[in-house]
């Protein structure tokens, strides 16, 4: 079915709207980054010559000034995908199991209370985390003082590790609902039968949960792994507006780094390489991840 | 497999433990937004001893330096037309790619892939720099039609035709229906779970964006209220909780509504994003 000319012209017409678009505002700016980051580039100057890899070498040459500035970004937001990653996926897998065992009438309830923070915005999130955890009349310490665990404010967000916690816990809250949503699903997909069977042999929950769930969605599982360290890896907006990036540089991100090498210090090449090594080390991790979980499924 | 309420109470109560902590920031922005400054910031109570509207009242008279409900028009404005565009333009494309054998598919597929493997700052900084040359800095065009570029909704709706039977479309073509009918008739009503989806998925996406419109904007008119709130967060309104949150909860619900609206479809969007 569907031949002749006047097909073809369809199939087109509808299928441009996209790929004009796509090139656009994908593969240009994708292939001018790649041109840029080859360049020694300025925001407001334009182009001032061709580098080759020059600017490469020098983010990646201990010593320099972008070497320290990428690193840093790096090895912080490392840090924030190692602590984050764990409570993420094992609070969001609890949250589903919890919802799961609750009385069918109650399940929409629960979940639309534990993921409805999902629906605000990251802005409005630090908004209100950062009057929570602040060092100077914030609500948290407000009640922690009034309780006695403590008789001085806890600095959250200008002194380690609490500016960490702060943003943990703030990551947690905001995002953890959509993770749960992920798991709640697969645990619907789950056979029934197979609970009545462990039942019938007289398996406790946990050993249920090893043998029967587990396998059901560990798929799933590894999804959401791949999926949550890329939005670790992203982390922007809670170190941007919470913590400032402080105390002393530990809380900045490696995308906040790359905004700063960019208009803070108009180089526009050098923030183009670090945008590419950033997106290849992502891409390594996520690779990786993908092999290990195929591996293990061998 | 039916459980008695006695064996569920444990469940429920550890569940509405949680619920209440999930619950406590949300309630408490609500409560500190109608608190006098004093109390909000000395406060442990989380009810107002005394009710107040001046943090509101502020809000709405300082409207000239914080434009709260332009940037209000703004986000509904970007996201509307964004996510409009978004859903139309990626089932005409996901519709030609999967039914219509259009000449290239293989490239375009192929683009269509490698662009979810990409991650998205490696295109952020230099699409900025393209805005900033054409001089559409400032206007909506940067806070709307890069979000077309996405690939993810003609992946999802391109994975869902092709694992659906075309039987439908095959006897509309014999009966001499157009081009046009077909698609309005037959695919668009079946492709609507997934398009809904797609525009909650879509709507998140531009509502929520902050990084982007912060580069690309300018002037407080043009911000989005995700980006306004940023600015009252880094600007003055910083050293008073109460008048923050009066702010907060203005751009909170939005969102909320529409999530509480769209529940339905987000509960499926999770399930449809492909992953079994």
């Amino acid at each position: 079915m569907y031949k002749g000319a006047s097909h073809k012209i369809w199939s087109v017409l509808m299928v441009s709207p996209f790929v004009i678009l796509f090139l656009l505002f994908w593969a240009l700016p994708l292939a001018l980054g790649v041109w840029v980051s080859l360049h020694n580039w300025n925001i407001s100057s334009g182009n001032l010559g061709f580098v080759s890899l020059d600017n490469y070498k020098s983010i990646l040459t201990p010593g320099t000034l972008y070497y320290d500035l990428f690193m840093k970004g790096l090895k912080n937001t490392l840090y924030f995908v190692v602590i984050s990653v764990p409570p993420l996926v094992l609070i969001s897998l609890g949250l589903a199991l919890i919802i799961d065992n609750l009385p069918r009438k109650l399940k929409p309830i629960y979940r639309t209370i534990f993921f409805i923070s999902y629906s605000i915005s990251v802005t409005a999130v630090s908004a209100i985390f950062l009057w929570l955890f602040n060092g100077n009349g914030g609500y948290f310490n407000n009640v922690l003082e009034s309780i006695g665990v403590i008789r001085e404010p806890i600095n959250w967000l200008g002194e380690q590790p609490y500016a960490w916690l702060t943003i943990l816990i703030t990551t947690i809250w905001w995002t953890i609902g959509f993770n749960m949503m992920l798991f709640i699903n697969a645990l619907d997909e789950v056979d029934a039968a197979l609970y009545e069977a462990a039942d019938l042999d007289g398996a406790g929950a946990f050993s249920k949960f090893i043998s029967v769930t587990w396998p059901q969605i560990r798929n799933v599982a590894f999804f959401i792994i791949i999926m949550t360290v890329i939005a670790s890896f992203n982390l922007y907006g809670q170190t941007k507006l919470i913590t400032g990036g402080g105390p002393e540089q530990s809380t900045n991100s490696l995308i906040m780094n790359i905004q700063t090498s960019v208009f803070g210090m108009n180089q526009l090449g050098i923030g183009s390489a670090m945008a590419i090594i950033m997106g290849l080390i992502m891409m390594v991790i996520i690779v990786l991840q993908y092999w290990l979980s195929y591996r293990n499924k061998e | 497999m039916k459980r008695s309420t006695r064996k569920s109470l444990p469940i429920i109560i550890v569940a509405t433990i949680i619920a209440i902590l999930f619950l406590l920031p949300l309630v408490w922005m609500v409560f500190t937004s109608f608190k006098t400054l004093s109390e909000s910031m000395a406060s442990s109570n989380i009810l107002p001893s005394a009710w107040t509207m001046e943090n509101y009242v502020s809000v709405f008279s300082s409207v000239s330096e914080a434009p709260i409900f332009r940037w209000l028009f703004n986000t509904a404005l970007i996201t509307a037309v964004g996510t409009f565009l978004v859903v139309m333009i990626d089932v005409l494309a996901a519709y030609s790619l999967a039914r219509l054998n259009v000449p290239g598919k293989k490239v375009i597929l192929g683009m269509v892939f490698a662009a979810l493997a990409i991650p998205g700052i490696v295109t952020l900084f230099p699409a900025f720099y393209m805005f900033k040359e054409a001089g559409l800095l400032d206007t909506y065009v940067p806070l709307i039609l890069p979000y077309t570029a996405s690939t993810m909704g003609v992946f999802l709706m391109y994975n869902f035709l092709i694992s659906f039977p075309k039987d439908l479309e095959e006897a509309a073509y014999i009966d001499g229906a157009s081009q046009w009918q077909i698609l309005y008739h037959v695919i668009f009503p079946t492709i609507k779970p997934v398009a809904m989806t797609l525009g909650v998925i879509t709507f998140l996406g531009i509502y929520n964006d902050f990084l982007w419109p912060s580069l690309v904007t300018n002037s407080n008119d043009m911000k989005t209220i995700t980006l306004g709130i940023a600015t009252l967060i880094q600007g003055a309104n910083f050293v008073n909780p109460a008048k923050m949150m009066a702010s907060t909860v203005i751009a909170t619900i939005p969102g909320i509504v529409v999530f509480l609206i769209a529940n339905k479809y987000i509960v499926k969007s999770v399930t449809n994003t492909g992953i079994k």
